[in-house]
């Protein structure tokens, strides 16, 4: 049981690990945008000074630039934010659905990175009492060993069903995709976090099914 | 003589901004927003320097870097990242990268290594010129 803990735990850590390092290059590049159009409004101030005319409607781009960046910046911080407290909040009853939105959120990036397009079905609020940064660790797993297979221009689709006193988890991948090894890949990597959550991968086709009691998982 | 710059970074804002900023400083500069884009480009026109954005879409900037160098190795690619880790760093240079620089990037120091680069690959021409002279003088019976 200690050594599953420790697994957890260990899976934890990379997932933390994956989505601040993405997290803080998402920050970077909105300082960085920022930084060049402050740096430009020194720039044009200094060539107002040597006589150049500057129209009042520069200024007004440039500062709706920055004011776009900062709303970006906060945005990011936000989503790091509600991550970082997803890691310290005990299991709780929440909808399936916003999980997915968040998770989705948390690693747009990388799915951009990787030309993957991740979409969640419609559907009605589907409630499971859960730790939330287990249930998202679990996911991306998913979307890792994706990332890592894909050779871009890939989609996944997130859907939940309610099956009695079960969640029914389905990702239904693109063509082409390795299927049954990203399944593998996960049932292997992820053992600790299925046991503890009573979940059970099923592989069917183009479709991963992770069926999870709606009460007690993780 | 002002130099020639292909500026590739897949955010837009961005790219507007710098080019913008390097042309204040009579840099000439061209943008891609995409590997892909940069590539055509660098097939096709002479470039003192190179600015790379590490981390992009479709192809990241080591695979892009490669993929440049194989065009022409002499190819003077300054890096710029989001992710300084040290074992990206020495990755890149060991593929031929001149510099690695961490956004949000100070416009003096990179116009500088831009200048630096400039100045490696003149070197690097005159050394081709006179190689090539070189060998046209040993091949003729004068």
């Amino acid at each position: 049981m200690n050594d599953l803990h420790d697994d957890a735990d260990t899976l934890g850590l990379h997932f933390f690990g994956s989505m601040t390092a993405s997290i803080s290059h998402e920050l970077k590049n909105a300082l960085a945008i920022i930084n060049e159009n402050g740096g430009l409004l020194g720039d044009l101030a200094l060539l107002m000074e040597r006589g150049r005319p500057l129209e009042p409607e520069r200024l007004k781009t440039l500062s709706g630039n920055i004011r776009r960046q900062v709303q970006r910046a906060d945005d990011i911080i936000r989503r790091l934010n509600r991550f970082a407290h997803s890691a310290q909040e005990p299991a709780a009853t929440s909808d399936v659905r916003e999980i997915f939105e968040f998770t989705i959120a948390l690693a747009a990036r990388l799915a951009t990175m990787k030309g993957v397009t991740m979409t969640v079905a419609p559907g009605s609020p589907v409630q499971l009492e859960t730790r939330l940064f287990q249930l998202e660790n679990l996911l991306w797993l998913f979307l890792k060993h994706l990332f890592a297979l894909t050779e871009g221009n890939q989609t996944v689709e997130f859907a939940v069903t309610e099956a009695g006193a079960e969640v029914v988890i389905g990702l239904r991948f693109g063509e082409g995709l390795p299927v049954e090894e990203i399944g593998a890949r996960v049932m292997r990597e992820g053992q600790s976090l299925l046991t503890a959550s009573q979940a059970e991968l099923q592989v069917d086709a183009s479709l991963l099914r992770l069926k999870i009691p709606k009460k007690g998982a993780f | 003589m002002s130099e020639k710059v292909l500026l590739i970074d897949d955010e837009q804002d961005f790219l507007e901004v710098m080019s913008e900023r390097m042309k204040n400083r009579d840099i000439d500069v061209t943008t891609a927003s995409s590997a892909k884009d940069a590539l055509g480009l660098v097939a096709n026109e002479s470039y003192d320097a190179i600015i790379l954005d590490l981390q992009m879409p479709e192809m990241d900037g080591l695979q892009t870097l490669e993929k440049l160098k194989a065009i022409n190795p002499d190819l003077q690619v300054i890096l710029l990242t989001g992710h300084a880790t040290v074992e990206k760093g020495v990755q890149a240079m060991k593929l031929g990268a001149s510099d690695v620089i961490e956004k949000p990037a100070d416009i003096q120091v990179l116009t500088e290594k831009i200048k630096k680069a400039h100045a490696r690959k003149i070197i690097l021409v005159e050394k081709e010129t006179e190689a090539k002279i070189r060998s046209i003088l040993g091949s003729k019976a004068w």
